[in-house]
This record gives structure tokens, C-alpha cells and sequence, in this order.
């Protein structure tokens, strides 16, 4: 007896998605700004610290600029690696896990490198991260290939380990353990030698990091990889229906093996390139990307020059936020979580009804 | 699709400028203290907590701006729940810098990378960490405090209690153990104190490994009292949660960091607790005065009783009569330097409530492997050990767990 159902629109127009987004985004800055207003704070002035992500009236606003890329260059490349993962209908959420892996071992190169000239270290770290975030997507792949085991629960899974692995590793005070900080009585993760640490180009007292470089030039690889050639189309097909593919003649578990690879190990190069460019790994390095991954991937419909844009804005969002709650004393972290939260919930929730439409039965159909 | 994202972004853009423009005509307007002195404070919890570690370091950096005469609303700028991860506290110190903060405040041990590097970084603000152990000669102190002094304070009330109840079994939830010498000199003063006013006292630790944890908190003060027959429970540990169970249970309790006698009414005898202002205004006028000489008239900062820096909270009507006296007495002997925890005197106390006394006695301090600390008669522990490396129990005290 259900009265209503879903129905997928089957026009998609770009002027209703949009408006249904402005009402989205809206609906969200209002309901924050009541909660500003009855904390006291103009929110005007509050959403406008936030969006400038506190570069008003900052002394040091090109390092605000660097801290909103080092959050953005590990999201973006995470979320370009689920994508490819997702359009073969694969459901890569182990992105936490994969980016502890590459980070884990990205660390080990750099914990010993002292010595070793800058380039060659962190090609290495890269290297390391991508061989061993590749060979456990790999690995998962293979089960699933092979017996069919469900991918959610296995990386899901995953996550949980390595984040148990990296904190054993910063809590265990032994003679083995490099990653810590030698002369602390307390275990304590220690920092990179000098060849380990990112460099980059200095413009002014700006520095951009390499790793913004190979960011964005990775964005256009796979943006080619993913249209133009014959691997990213094969990852269509088995996204469209495996049946076909296997019907066209290729060779389903070997795709599904070979794009996994890629994936984790893209998801490993971001970790490296995150632990390079911090001097230092911790238990919460992967700043979530693994989870935000997911949003920004499936916000951009798998679209890569939409991932770009769409980890653009969530990283303004997130840096913004932070910025934002310091300037406030009234203000502490967890409410910024919280708006963030209701601005992606809203746009999401918009998404959803510029692709589908509650229909009413008619009663009479059920008599 | 594409052309659908650019016009979302095209939207998204415009009203990220519109509120920029926003964000612009109002800071401009309010821009006039550019002289003025702004704090900068990186916690490890929420701003907003009502108990516990952040908070008491919240309340004091509060309550010293008013002393020296700030507005904590604002001159003071905070970014909270800011894990042991260097990458992020930069980013947070940078954010502190950014606003024009003259002095930074990081109140947990894992952030001492961080404020290490950004201290050369940022030669013109001062640097002020606590619990931890590095520093420079211009602009990068840290403090702490002999909170095992409030502890042996608390153990006084606690072996009181012990005596009166005929019931040597005491409690303590320690969040770490020995692997770090904050929770074992803790563990050791409360254990020290319990011992000299009851000899047979016997402290049992329950380790929980980590910092805070509810439901663990909770759990460790039931199996004290249930397995071990505890009649008192002492803590390390930030939350409320065993003197609850203590007061559930109907045995008694020593609360952390704030007086606990609200939550656990019928339990709870007296908390060791942290007076946190009293470090923040001194270093706060002194970075006032003159930030140049910030390291020479504050320098590293390790203070107790004597500076009111910690003290034990507002005994509740659960303590015996005995109790007052004697914490004063011991308080005292602290508070002149005359006689401190660690070293090879012991306190002993004697008479009923109206004529306390107070004996010392020399008596090796003996680790509970029966190895010999300091000889009879010798003096303190030294500040580093206490600070640093303690990772012995001493005799009365066993780790069940």
C-alpha cells in the first residue's frame, strides 16, 4: 500500500539541477546561519572568513594558501583513483587503508634516507607507496576475481588494520621502531631527514609544492587514459555489464585486477606525496580522504575534470571551515564540522532530487 | 555533464565572492586593535568541554587574560581538536600566526615537533608548550607542574579513608603506567601519601592505554572494586566515569583535574587539581612586557604548591576530620621546599582531628622491585627523573593489569 514511489527523471536538465543545488547550498548557509546568529555571530561575516578560507586580514595568507593545497592535492588524487575504481562498478572503500599502506612504507624510504640526494629519496618513497598500496588492491581484486569475495567488506575491513598498524607503530617504543623520535621518552612520531621532505618552486615567499604539479598533471593523464584509450574503455564496459564484456572477448578478472592496481597505487603516490610534503607521518595523515574520496567522487559523477572541481571546492570548504572556527573564540571545531556536514548532506540531498521525482499513486490503479 | 559542473561552479563561485566581498567590508570595518596583544591557543579537545584536561587549560588561559587585563573574545584565537599530527598543528600554528597572535599556547605533549620547527620559523611570537621537553633560548619554552605534590595530597585523604574504613585496598585508573614518568610520579605520590597516614595502604593500578576512554574509565573502576575489593579509587584518567562508579558502588573516590564531588556526591573525597591561570599570566605578562626577555624571566617552567600552580580541590563532607589538618601540614612542609615527595624522608601522621601532627622520618624510597631509589635521609628525586624518565612503582604499589 504504498502511496509514493521514486522515479528517475528521465530528462536531466541542467537548469533544474543547478537551481536545485543553489536551493541546496541555500537551505544549508540558512540553517547555519540561524545557529551563527544564536551563537552570537554575524554569519556574513562568518561565511565570508570561511570562503576566503581566512585569507582576509591574514599576515601570513600564503600559508594559508599552502595548507589548503596540501589538503587538496591527496584528495584529489584519492578521489581520481576511487573514480576509476567506481566506473568498473568495483566499490573501492578501502581509500584509508590504501593511503596508510603507501604512507606506512613511503616512510620507511624516508626514515632512512638521510643522505640521499632530495629527488632520488622521494621517487623512492613514491615508488614504495604505489608498489604496496598496488599489490593489496591487487590482492583484493584477486579474491574477488577468483572466489567472488565482496570488495565492500574486504577494504572496508582493511582500513580498520592499517589504522591499528600505524598506531601500534606510534605507540611502541622499541629499538626497531625508526618511525619515532629518538631522544622522546614518550613515543612520538619523529620527522623526515631533509631528503625526504617535498621541495618545491619558490614564487615569492609562496613555495609551490611539486606535488601540486604532479597533481594536476596526473588529473589530465587519467582524463586521457579514461577516454581515449583502449584500458579506459575496457573499464566501461565492465562498469556497463561484465556479461558484455566478457561477450566482446576480454578478459574481465585481468581488467578488474589491472585497474585495482592502478587505483591503489595512485592512492599510495598521494600518500607518499602527503608524507613528503608534511616532513612526517601520523595515525591521522590520510585527512579523511579515503571517506571524502567516496563524496567528491560520486558529487562529480565520476567525471574527472568534475573530481578537480568538485576537490576544489571541498577542500575551500574544509580549510575554510578551520579558518573560519579560529577567528571565532565562540566558535570550536565540531561546529565547523557540523556546517560542513550540513552543506554536503544538502547538496547531496539536492543531487538526489534533480534525479529523481516522488510520484503519487493513484488509488484508483490499486482497486 | 561538463558543461552542467562549470555552470555549478560558475554558481558556486559567485557566491563564494559575494560573501568574500561580505567578508571584506566587515573585517575592514573592524580592523582597529592592531596593536593590540592576541593569544593563540592549539587544544586537543573542544573549546566547549566542561571538564577535563582541555578544559582546564581553556578556563586557565581565560581567567590569566583577564587578570592581565585581555578580552578572552577577543584577543584570544583558538583552534581545537587538533590530533598529534605535525602536519596539522603547523597548519594550526600557521593559522595562529596568520591571525597576529603575539604567543602561542600547545597544551599537548604530541604537538612538540610542530612547535619546534614553527618556533625558528616565526622568531617574533612566543612559543609555549606544555608537558613537553624542548626548547630555545628566545622564543620556545614548556611548563608543566609537580601535580604529584596535589597527588600526595589526595593520597593523605585517601589513606584516611582507608584507615577509617579498615579497608587497605586502594584503587587508582591510570591511563598509561610506567611507560610514562607523568602517570607513574603520579601513581607514586598518590601512593606515597595514601602510605603515610595508612602503612599497609596497597594501591592497585588498572592501566586503560589511553588518555581517555569512558567506557574503559568506567570498566577499570568496576573491576577494582568489584576483583581487587577497593574502598577508595584514585584516578588518571579525563572523565568523571570511576568516581561514578565509586559512588554507584558505594565506596569512596580521589577525582583528576576538577572537584568531582558533583558527579559522584556521596564518594568523592578530594580531586588533585590544576590552577593553569596561574602559569598563563605569568607568561602572558611577561610577553607583554617584553617578548625579547620572554625566555630569561619565565625560562622552562616547573612550578607546584608553592605557586599555587596545582593544589587539591575543596575537601567534601566524605573526608575524615583528620584530613584537613594534616594536607595543610604536608602543604606546608611543600610549599616552603622544606620536604618534597621523592626523597628519603618520610611523612607520618598522628592525633585525632583537633591536634594532627606531623613527623619526618628518614626512610629509603624503595621501588617495588626492591630496588633502593634514594637512600635514607637523601634528597629529591631529581626534576628530570620526575619529568622524564620515572618508570619504576614505588614499594605498596602493584599494576594488576
Amino acid at each position: 500500500m504504498r502511496r509514493y514511489h521514486l522515479v528517475r527523471r528521465a530528462d536531466s536538465q541542467l537548469k533544474r539541477t543547478l537551481i536545485y543545488y543553489a536551493i541546496g547550498i541555500l537551505v544549508s548557509l540558512t540553517i547555519g546561519a540561524v545557529l551563527l546568529i544564536s551563537l552570537g555571530i554575524n554569519p556574513f561575516q562568518y561565511y565570508g572568513r570561511m570562503f576566503t578560507i581566512g585569507l582576509v586580514g591574514n599576515k601570513y595568507g600564503y600559508k594559508s594558501i599552502e595548507g589548503l593545497l596540501k589538503v587538496f592535492v591527496p584528495l584529489l588524487i584519492t578521489s581520481l583513483a576511487l573514480s576509476l575504481s567506481f566506473k568498473m562498478r568495483f566499490w573501492n572503500i578501502g581509500g584509508e587503508g590504501e593511503f596508510l599502506i603507501g604512507a606506512i612504507c613511503a616512510s620507511i624510504v624516508a626514515f632512512n634516507s638521510s643522505g640521499m640526494p632530495n629527488f632520488v629519496t622521494v621517487v623512492l618513497m613514491c615508488l614504495a607507496a604505489m608498489i604496496s598500496s598496488g599489490i593489496i588492491g591487487v590482492a583484493i581484486a584477486a579474491l574477488k576475481v577468483r572466489f567472488n569475495t565482496n570488495e565492500t567488506l574486504m577494504t572496508l575491513m582493511l582500513n580498520y588494520i592499517m589504522l591499528y598498524v600505524i598506531r601500534y607503530i606510534g605507540d611502541t617504543k622499541a629499538d626497531w621502531n625508526f618511525f619515532l623520535r629518538e631522544d622522546s621518552e614518550r613515543p612520538i612520531f619523529g620527522s623526515f631527514p631533509e631528503s625526504a621532505v617535498m621541495g618545491g618552486i619558490p614564487l615569492g615567499k609562496f613555495k609551490l609544492l611539486w606535488a601540486v604539479l604532479i597533481a594536476i598533471l596526473l588529473t589530465a593523464v587519467i582524463y586521457i587514459y579514461l577516454k581515449y584509450t583502449k584500458q579506459g574503455y575496457e573499464i566501461s564496459v565492465v562498469g556497463d555489464s561484465s556479461a558484455t564484456a566478457k561477450y566482446a572477448g576480454m578478459n574481465v578478472g585481468k581488467i578488474v585486477l589491472r585497474t585495482m592496481f592502478i587505483s591503489s597505487a595512485l592512492i599510495g603516490l598521494a600518500a607518499a606525496l602527503a608524507v613528503s610534503s608534511a616532513g612526517t607521518i601520523s595515525d591521522t595523515i590520510t585527512n579523511d580522504v579515503g571517506w571524502t574520496g567516496i563524496i567528491v567522487a560520486w558529487l562529480s559523477k565520476l567525471s574527472v575534470p568534475a573530481v578537480f572541481v568538485t576537490a576544489i571546492l571541498i577542500s575551500v570548504l574544509q580549510y575554510g571551515c578551520q579558518a573560519a572556527a579560529t577567528q571565532y573564540p565562540a566558535i570550536d571545531v565540531n561546529f565547523a564540522d557540523l556546517l560542513q556536514g550540513i552543506i554536503l548532506f544538502s547538496v547531496l540531498v539536492a543531487d538526489f532530487a534533480a534525479n529523481f521525482r516522488i510520484v503519487r499513486k493513484e488509488d484508483a490503479k490499486h482497486a | 555533464m561538463k558543461k552542467l559542473f562549470s555552470l555549478v561552479v560558475t554558481a558556486a563561485l559567485a557566491v563564494t565572492s559575494l560573501f568574500a566581498f561580505a567578508g571584506c567590508s566587515s573585517a575592514s570595518q573592524g580592523g582597529s586593535g592592531a596593536s593590540e596583544f592576541k593569544v593563540g591557543a592549539i587544544y586537543i579537545n573542544s573549546q566547549n568541554d566542561t571538564s577535563g584536561y582541555t578544559y582546564a587549560h581553556h578556563h586557565g588561559i581565560t581567567e590569566a587574560m583577564k587578570t592581565v587585563g585581555l578580552d578572552p573574545s577577543k584577543d584570544l584565537y583558538i583552534v581545537d581538536n587538533v590530533p598529534e599530527d605535525d602536519e596539522k598543528v603547523k597548519q594550526a600554528i600557521d593559522q595562529l600566526a596568520g591571525n597576529g597572535c603575539d604567543i602561542i599556547f600547545g597544551i599537548s605533549f604530541g604537538y612538540i615537533n610542530a612547535m619546534e620547527e614553527k618556533a625558528k620559523e616565526y622568531p617574533d611570537i612566543i612559543f609555549s608548550h606544555a608537558t613537553g621537553y624542548l626548547s630555545n633560548d628566545k622564543n620556545f619554552n614548556n611548563y608543566f607542574g609537580r601535580i604529584y605534590q596535589a597527588r600526595y595530597l589526595a593520597g593523605i585523604a585517601a589513606g584516611y579513608k582507608s584507615l577509617a574504613t579498615g579497608n587497605n585496598n586502594i584503587g587508582y585508573v591510570s591511563a598509561w603506567g610506567t611507560e610514562y614518568a607523568e602517570t607513574c610520579s603520579g601513581i607514586n605520590g598518590f601512593a606515597l601519601g595514601a602510605m603515610s597516614v595508612n602503612p599497609d595502604a596497597k594501591i592497585s593500578v588498572y592501566e586503560i592505554f589511553t588518555w581517555g576512554d569512558q567506557e574503559l574509565e568506567r570498566q577499570a573502576a568496576e573491576t577494582l572494586i568489584d576483583t581487587y575489593g577497593c574502598g577508595v579509587i584514585a584516578q588518571h584518567c579525563d572523565s568523571a566515569q570511576p568516581q561514578i562508579v565509586a559512588n554507584e558502588k558505594g565506596v569512596y573516590g580521589c577525582g583528576y583535574n576538577s572537584d568531582m564531588t558533583a558527579e559522584a556526591p556521596e564518594a568523592h573525597l578530594t580531586a588533585p587539581i590544576w590552577n593553569w591561570d596561574a602559569y598563563y599570566a605569568t607568561a602572558m605578562k611577561a610577553a607583554m612586557t617584553d617578548p625579547s626577555t620572554f625566555m630569561t624571566a619565565v625560562g622552562n617552567y616547573y612550578e607546584g604548591l608553592n605557586a599555587g600552580l596545582v593544589d587539591v580541590s575543596a575537601l567534601s563532607k566524605n573526608c575524615e576530620p583528620e584530613t584537613k589538618e594534616a594536607i595543610d601540614l604536608a602543604k606546608n612542609l611543600m610549599k616552603s621546599g622544606e620536604w618534597d615527595v621523592f626523597s628519603g624522608v618520610k611523612l607520618s601522621f598522628s592525633g585525632a582531628a583537633g591536634s594532627v601532627a606531623v613527623a619526618k622520618t628518614d626512610s629509603a624510597l624503595i621501588a617495588n622491585d626492591g630496588k633502593e631509589i634514594v637512600v635514607a635521609g637523601g634528597p629529591s628525586v631529581d626534576d628530570g627523573v620526575i619529568q622524564g624518565s620515572m618508570n619504576y612503582y614505588v614499594e605498596g604499589v602493584t599494576q594488576v593489569n
